[in-house]
C-alpha cells in the first residue's frame, strides 16, 4: 500500500480538488447514497439483536386464516394499464411545459406564447375527452 | 437568495455532514411527532385522550415503540421475489431524504439550492411508488398486490393536478419575480427554484395562495392522494386489503415504509407552504419558525381531514382525478396565463 500510492497528492489536495467537482446537484446524488446505506443500515440493527424463532406457519404467505390459492402474480384489471397508458402521455407533455413556463413571461414572445400554450392544452384536454368517452375514466368494462 | 452549505463549508465532507446530519434528525424527529400527534389528533377528535402513559402525555409513546420496531423479528415469507422484497423499504426511504435537503427553510441557509429543485421534487416523490409497486409485487400476497396496484394508479393520476398546479406557481414567479432573479445582471434564479419562489413571496409581500386560490386546493389535494392520507388511503384500505402493499413486512421494514410516509407527508406539507404560503416570510419570529409553522399547521390539516371524512371507492377517486382535478388545474393554469399577459 504505502509504497504504491508514495506520490498520492496529500489529502488536503484530494478534498480541494473535490470542491470543485462538488455541485449542489453532486450533493444530491451523495444524500440519496447515504439514504440508501441509511435505509440497509436499519434494517442491520433487527438483523443482529431481533429473534429468530421459526414455526410451522412462520413464513406462510399472510391470508384470513386459509391456505393460499396460488400465485399473487397473475393478471388483473385492464384499467391501470390505460390509466398509465393516459399519465405516460400527460407527463410528457407537462414535461414540455416546463420549460415554456419558464421563459413565458418573456416579452419577446408577446401574445404568441400564450396562443401557443393554449393551443398546447386544449390539444392536451383533447385526451382526457377521448378518454372519458371510451370509458376509461369512469372505470366502466 | 439563501446561502447553501457548500457556500458556507468548503470542504464538500464536511457539507455533507452537517447537511445529512440535520436532514436525518429533521425527519426523525418529525416522524416521531408525528405518529404521537396523529394518535393525539385522532383521540382528540374522537373525544379520547390517546396515549397518556409514555413520559408526559404519552410524548414518549413513540420512541418506545421505535425501539420495539428495532428489536422485532423481520419475518421473510417463502415464495417472494427475494430481490423486490428486500429492496423495496429501501428504494421508498431513500429519495425522502434528498428531497428533504431540497427545502429552503430560512431566508439565509439551505442544505441544497438549485434552479431545478420543484421537478427534483417531484421526481423523488415518484421514487415512492416505484418502491411501493416493488413491495407489493415482491411480496407475492394478493392484498400486497391490489394495494401496490391501486397506489400507483393514484400516485400517477394525482401526480398530473399536482403538477399542473403547481404550474401556474412558477408561471406568477416567472411575472412577478424577474427584477428579483438577477444579480449583477446575471439571471440567478428561475421560477422552479424553491428558494427564489419563497423570496418573490416575500418580496411582493403577498403569497400565492392570495393570487391562485384554486391551485392550492388542487395542489392540497393532490398532495393527499400522493401521500395515500385519507380519504385517499385506497391502497392501505384495513377493511378490504389489510395493510395494502405493506402486508408482508414486519418490524424495522415496516418502520421504513412509516418513516418514509410521514416524511412524505412532511415534505408534501413544505412544499405546499414554499409553492402558497410564503415559506420562511412572516413577521416578528425568525425565518425557520414561520416555515416550520406553517408546515406543521398544514400537517395538522391532513390529519384533520383524515379523521372527519370518509374513504373514497376506488373509482371514484379516480374520475376525481381525471375527470375534475385535471380539467380543472389545466383550465387555471390557461387563466394564469392569460392574466399573467394581460397584466
Amino acid at each position: 500500500m504505502g509504497l504504491l500510492y508514495e506520490d498520492a497528492p496529500a489529502p488536503e489536495r484530494v478534498v480541494l480538488r473535490l470542491t470543485f467537482a462538488m455541485t449542489d446537484y453532486a450533493q444530491l446524488v451523495v444524500y440519496i447514497v447515504l439514504g440508501l446505506a441509511l435505509g440497509a443500515g436499519a434494517l442491520v440493527v433487527p438483523a443482529l439483536i431481533a429473534p429468530r424463532s421459526k414455526g410451522r406457519d412462520t413464513e406462510r404467505t399472510y391470508e384470513c386464516g386459509v391456505d393460499t390459492i396460488g400465485t399473487a402474480w397473475m393478471r388483473f384489471g385492464v384499467s391501470f394499464y390505460l390509466f398509465a397508458l393516459i399519465f405516460v402521455a400527460f407527463e410528457v407533455d407537462i414535461l414540455y411545459l416546463f420549460p415554456v413556463v419558464l421563459v413565458f413571461d418573456d416579452p419577446a414572445f408577446g401574445w404568441r406564447a400564450f396562443i401557443e400554450v393554449a393551443v398546447f392544452l386544449v390539444i392536451l384536454s383533447l385526451a382526457i375527452v377521448y378518454a372519458w368517452r371510451k370509458g376509461v375514466i369512469g372505470w366502466v368494462k | 437568495m439563501p446561502r447553501t452549505l457548500l457556500d458556507i463549508f468548503p470542504n464538500p465532507l464536511i457539507a455533507v455532514g452537517i447537511g445529512i446530519t440535520a436532514v436525518m434528525t429533521v425527519l426523525s424527529v418529525n416522524t416521531l411527532f408525528c405518529i404521537w400527534f396523529e394518535r393525539k389528533v385522532s383521540a382528540w377528535i374522537q373525544l379520547r385522550m390517546g396515549p397518556m402513559e409514555v413520559g408526559f402525555h404519552g410524548t414518549m409513546q413513540t420512541v418506545a415503540d421505535m425501539v420495539k420496531l428495532l428489536g422485532k423479528q423481520l419475518v421473510t415469507p417463502k415464495g417472494i421475489d427475494k430481490p423486490l422484497y428486500h429492496l423495496a423499504p429501501i428504494v421508498v426511504f431513500a429519495p425522502v431524504v434528498a428531497a428533504a435537503s431540497l427545502m429552503p427553510f430560512s431566508e439565509s441557509v439551505a442544505i441544497t439550492n438549485t434552479n431545478i429543485g420543484l421537478v427534483l421534487v417531484f421526481m423523488f416523490g415518484g421514487f415512492a411508488s416505484i418502491g411501493i409497486f416493488m413491495g407489493g409485487w415482491g411480496s407475492n400476497n394478493k392484498y400486497a398486490l391490489l394495494g401496490a396496484m391501486r397506489s400507483v394508479a393514484q400516485n400517477i393520476s394525482y401526480e398530473i393536478p399536482l403538477i399542473l398546479s403547481s404550474l401556474s406557481v412558477v408561471l406568477l414567479v416567472g411575472a412577478m419575480g424577474r427584477e428579483f432573479a438577477v444579480d449583477g445582471g446575471v439571471i440567478q434564479a428561475n421560477g422552479m427554484n424553491l428558494a427564489h419562489i419563497t423570496g418573490v413571496q416575500a418580496q411582493r409581500g403577498v403569497w400565492f395562495l392570495l393570487l391562485q386560490p384554486l391551485a392550492f386546493i388542487i395542489f392540497f389535494i393532490a398532495v393527499l392522494a400522493e401521500t395515500n392520507r385519507a380519504p385517499f388511503d385506497i391502497p392501505e384500505a384495513e377493511s378490504e386489503l389489510i395493510a395494502g402493499f405493506h402486508t408482508e413486512y414486519s418490524g424495522m421494514r415496516f418502520g421504513l415504509f412509516f418513516f418514509a410516509e410521514f416524511s412524505n407527508m412532511f415534505i408534501g406539507a413544505m412544499v405546499a407552504t414554499i409553492l402558497f404560503l410564503g415559506g420562511w416570510d412572516g413577521p416578528v419570529l425568525p425565518g425557520p419558525a414561520w416555515f416550520f409553522l406553517k408546515t406543521y399547521f398544514l400537517v395538522f390539516c391532513m390529519m384533520w381531514i383524515r379523521w372527519t371524512y370518509p374513504r373514497l371507492r376506488f373509482d371514484q377517486l379516480m374520475t376525481f382525478a381525471w375527470g375534475i382535478l385535471v380539467p380543472l388545474s389545466i383550465l387555471n393554469l390557461l387563466i394564469t396565463a392569460f392574466l399573467v399577459k394581460v397584466f
